[in-house]
């Protein structure tokens, strides 16, 4: 036991002397000299959230080859939060008043960002985040701008996402399937509060009648009973809202051969990982992005993906290209600000029209209930509508982006399809 | 163990070693204080936790229960009508006790593992009613809340640090008064404890609302220093887990000890970021050897230095 | 037509809980460990599953033996180097060696997950099912692997029954849940007769874990729910006894089913929830617990 003892008394030494060794680093504000720096929090576990950092740093060395922002290097500095809120507050905290970062670029979880966006206003330093879709992120902002304008929302809020998956459906399914019914399926969150919102709304506007709407709760696993239920209601279309869950309907879907086709938003179908995962279950399946494996939504697309490729050997998710775009029109907002002062960078992004990897990025303006949020629609952002098809994820629309033709598993039957 | 400290001894060394942290905010960084603050609201749960579970000797997986009652209550009526922030403390408190009682009314009858299934399920009932109802309670995104207490890192840490320091003193003053006796004489036979006269439900309803009434207060003010409430902050199991590894790591029936394990778990969480995604799995892995090697804990390892000098 | 749905869906997903339960409930009965790490072996044992044939293209039926391969070898592990350290040690009193082990058991089963999650990021993965396609019961269009699923379950129980009931080394396993002490005056050897019982209990976590990869699929965030959702079951019927928790898996996988389908999917859990309170309440020992 004696050589234990040791050790164990050794290791709690050690870890209050790493405690005190933290706490040395003090003084030191932020200056406007030396490098820019950006902190990153992300979901490292996930695959959504690792792409984030990484996609970071890759935009801070292309930035840094050519020399910088004004002759000033962009530096990441990447904290994982494990999912957590509570350790993303403390991470937000050590970003700040430690490692004095000018901007924070954090997670794609909606409730991180939720804790987030009130220390972004306490602290006053401007957070943008790449992939959170809650409605609630913005809205606090036109709630109570003056304190809460740091945060930016630099990807799609649900709202809009219902939106762009009804716009897909106009073409796709109404004037493509001659489809008229439609069953909402969604996960029973927060976050789907305005999709389905948006939904209810927008599908009957495109000619879809939505026959029935079935929330469930996040923490099914057995999906028999739910798609047993919609089978009855015999709709055209499953309209997806799904993120928490994903793997586990699709193959359910697929083993009970679910003869509707699904559509929506899915973001676990978004995951290059999604076929493997669901051994090939995700076949037929159709869902929103923003991206998607070679399509060149703009000039900037694909290179990025080439080089992301290059150096970390698989795609980036969709919050990966998004916190690439957003590293740019951070530090571009710097250099025209003239100063990483936040009030000044809050105006200088506020003006940002940037066109980067997942289309054009412009900021609602104040006043707008949705202020800080995308703006989208055609020449902006209008998202792409992409399907599995045997281990590939192909782009069906928009038809300028079109890579492949609607192509559905033998158990789907599409009744009035031409 | 035989050589236990006395009640005055462990309060002289306390209120040095409180003392020499309440200056803390002169020397250390601001990220050091909110590390520290966290740790100490933690170090209140874990204390909790320790006199309803190590004293009355039961198997208890629902801190977040009451943690969650008091943190969603105190939450949810600052968002509605933004009273003063005492006022949803108070609320907050209040209903973590009323959320004890209702807890302690089946929890009684029961013993072992049973006990551990109800506390269990309360939890699980608690986190599906927050999703369920995210009308009110911001559902898996969480509530934000329009007050914090302050922003001021110092401030914050020096109301953490008062607070754990006072109910620190008076749990481990009920856990050294007969009450605590009692309790921990039921938790080994209750039989016989009850066969002496004793009342040992009476006692164990006032260790469960002993309990609910800092993890309530303690859950409540965390929200106004975060500024929000979460189920992965106040509620889930992984939170409880925490409270129960900083406990039993701290050294179970000392209180103290609990402090000790929060600061541990919350320290070494962050010492090992460079580890990056194994961190978690190194500080229960590190859990685990203390759990298997040194039962008793750090507090107890500490008595053993001690001993053998 | 809604009743024959509830009745087979009930079935298949009840029959998974009963066998997941089982092992859970075997393992307390004969050595009075409640082993917390028990979700954390089921999603190794699916997940091992899932890579051999994702990662190395093994095909169905490799994959799936090499999954219980690893639910009987996580087990043993969590065994030699977590339970039972904590029982042989002198220095936790007898009465706290419960809380130890449930303690222990918790972070064993934490490191798992987070080792799963590291190496197999935690997206929620499947098992290829060893049959496909779908076969109609009662004009209910039923998926064939939940058939299977439904009768694997039963043959382990089965096997399990007639394994402690029928044969010697059964017996003695009983024999030593009823009185250890006893089985040692009749030269039985305590240890090996643990020991069997421990790779009884790892066969039963790999089989119920790649079941359930293959029916519903899994990830390391599964580990937590699934501990829970075998410790309520095997608590609501009766810690220890093996038909309790049958019953107890029937009842709280009917229930779930039934409120998914007439009341609402999003309110699947919380009447099984409340169920358990219920007995609780009225029967403090569970449905069938002894004493």
């Amino acid at each position: 036991m004696k050589p234990w003892d040791k050790l164990v008394r050794g290791g709690v030494l050690c870890a209050g002397a790493a405690v005190l060794a933290l706490s040395a680093g003090t003084g030191a504000q932020a200056q406007d000299k030396g490098p820019i720096k950006i902190g990153v929090i992300a979901e490292a576990q996930s695959v959504a959230g690792s792409s984030i950092p990484q996609a970071a740093q890759l935009a801070a060395e292309e930035i840094n080859a050519k020399g910088g922002v004004d002759g000033r290097k962009v530096e990441i500095v990447s904290y994982d939060n494990h999912s957590s809120a509570a350790e993303s507050v403390r991470a937000f905290q050590r970003a700040v008043s430690q490692d004095h970062v000018n901007a924070v670029i954090a997670s794609y979880v909606s409730e991180v960002v939720l804790a987030l966006e009130p220390w972004a206003a306490r602290l006053k330093t401007v957070m943008v985040t790449p992939g959170a879709a809650s409605d609630v992120i913005t809205e606090n902002i036109a709630k109570n701008y003056d304190a809460m304008k740091y945060t930016f929302h630099g990807y799609l809020t649900s709202g809009a996402l219902s939106g762009l998956v009804c716009d897909a459906g106009k073409d796709i399914l109404v004037d493509g399937l001659k489809m008229k019914t439609a069953v909402i399926m969604s996960e029973d969150a927060a976050w789907t509060t305005p999709l389905d919102a948006g939904y209810e709304k927008c599908l009957p506007k495109i000619g879809l009648k939505v026959v029935d709407h079935i929330r469930f709760s996040p923490d099914t696993t057995d999906f028999t009973p739910i798609f047993n239920q919609i089978e009855a209601k015999k709709p055209d279309v499953i309209i997806t809202g799904i993120s928490h869950v994903g793997t586990q309907p699709t193959v359910q879907w697929k083993s009970q051969q679910v003869p509707i086709p699904m559509f929506g938003v899915a973001s676990q179908a978004t995951n290059s990982t999604f076929w493997k995962d669901t051994n090939g279950a995700a076949d037929g399946v159709l869902f929103q992005a923003v991206s998607g494996p070679g399509v060149a939504t703009t000039e900037k697309t694909l290179p990025f993906v080439k080089a992301f490729h290059d150096k970390f050997g698989n795609d980036p998710s969709y919050a990966g290209y998004t916190a690439y775009d957003e590293v740019y029109y951070l530090t571009d907002a710097i250099k025209r600000a003239g100063s990483t002062n936040s009030d000044k960078l809050v105006a200088a992004l506020e003006k940002t029209d940037y066109v980067g990897t997942i289309g054009r990025i412009q900021f609602k303006g104040k006043g707008d209930p949705h202020v800080h949020g995308l703006k989208t629609g055609k020449g902006l952002i209008t998202g792409l509508f992409l399907q599995w098809q045997d281990g590939k994820q192909v782009n069906l629309w928009p038809k300028d982006l079109a890579k492949g033709k609607l192509k559905f598993p033998s158990f789907i039957k599409v009744s009035s399809s031409q | 163990m035989k050589k236990r400290l006395s009640t005055l001894q462990v309060l002289a060394i306390s209120a040095l070693v409180v003392a020499v942290t309440a200056i803390l905010p002169f020397f250390v960084s601001g990220y050091i204080l909110g590390l520290l603050t966290v740790a100490f609201y933690f170090g209140v749960f874990a204390m909790a936790w320790d006199l309803l579970f190590g004293f009355a000797g039961e198997v208890n997986f629902g801190p977040t229960f009451l943690i969650g009652v008091g943190a969603y209550t105190a939450g949810i009526l600052d968002n509605l009508y933004q009273p003063p922030i005492i006022v949803c403390l108070a609320a907050g408190t209040l209903a973590a006790i009323v959320g004890g009682l209702v807890l302690a009314l089946p929890a009684l009858r029961l013993r072992g593992p049973y006990f551990g299934l109800i506390t269990l399920v309360a939890v699980l009932i608690l986190s599906n009613f927050v999703v369920v109802a995210a009308e009110l309670t911001g559902g898996e995104i969480g509530l934000t809340v329009p007050d914090v207490i302050t922003v001021n890192a110092d401030t914050n840490y020096w109301l953490a640090l008062g607070f754990m320091a006072v109910s620190g003193g008076i749990l481990y003053f009920l856990s050294r008064s007969p009450i605590g006796l009692i309790l921990q004489a039921s938790g080994q036979d209750p039989v016989q404890t009850n066969a002496l006269g004793f009342n040992v439900s009476k006692h164990k309803l006032a260790a469960f609302i002993v309990s609910a009434f800092f993890s309530g207060l303690a859950g409540a003010l965390m929200v106004f220093y975060f500024g929000v409430a979460s189920v992965g902050t106040f509620v889930d199991l992984t939170v409880a887990v925490q409270i129960i590894v900083a406990a039993v790591i701290g050294g179970r029936r000392t209180i103290i000890g609990g402090v000790l394990g929060a600061v541990f778990l919350i320290g070494a969480n962050e010492a090992l970021r460079p580890v990056g995604d194994l961190s978690t799995f190194v500080v229960s892995a590190i859990a685990l050897v203390v759990v298997l090697l040194f039962p008793s804990g750090f507090l107890g390892l500490l008595s053993r230095l001690r001993g053998a000098e | 037509m809604l009743f024959w749905q509830i009745l087979i869906d009930g079935f298949a997903i009840s029959s998974l809980y009963a066998l997941g339960a089982t092992g859970f409930t075997l393992i307390f009965g004969v050595s009075g460990v409640l082993n917390l790490s028990h979700g954390a072996l089921m999603v190794a044992a699916a997940v091992g599953a899932w890579a051999l044939n994702s990662e190395l293209g093994a095909g169905a039926y490799l994959g799936a033996a090499f999954g219980v391969l690893t639910g009987i070898v996580l087990t043993l592990v969590t065994y030699h180097v977590v339970v039972r350290p904590l029982q042989l040690s002198a220095r936790i009193r007898e009465e706290e060696k419960e809380i130890f082990i449930l303690t222990a058991t918790l972070l064993w089963g934490i490191m798992i997950q987070e080792l799963i999650a590291y190496f197999f990021t935690n997206n929620a993965k499947s098992v290829l099912p060893v049959v496909a396609g779908v076969v109609r019961i009662a004009n209910v269009r039923t998926p064939a692997n939940e058939i299977f699923t439904a009768i694997i379950c039963w043959v382990a129980i089965a096997l399990l029954w007639f394994i402690v009931n029928r044969t010697r080394a059964g017996k003695s396993v009983l024999a030593a849940s009823m009185n250890p002490r006893g089985v040692t005056l009749l030269g039985v050897e305590l240890s090996s007769v643990y020991i069997a019982v421990w790779v009884i209990y790892g066969v039963l976590v790999g089989v119920a874990g790649v079941l359930l990869g293959m029916f519903l699929g899994v990830s390391s965030y599964s580990a937590g729910p699934l501990t829970a959702s075998a410790f309520s079951i095997v608590v609501l019927g009766g810690l220890g006894s093996v038909p309790g928790s049958l019953i107890a898996a029937y009842a709280v996988g009917y229930l779930e089913t039934i409120t998914a389908y007439t009341i609402s999917p999003a309110y699947r859990t919380i009447p099984a929830l409340l169920l358990v309170i219920l007995v609780m309440y009225l029967r403090p020992r569970g449905l069938l617990g002894r004493r």
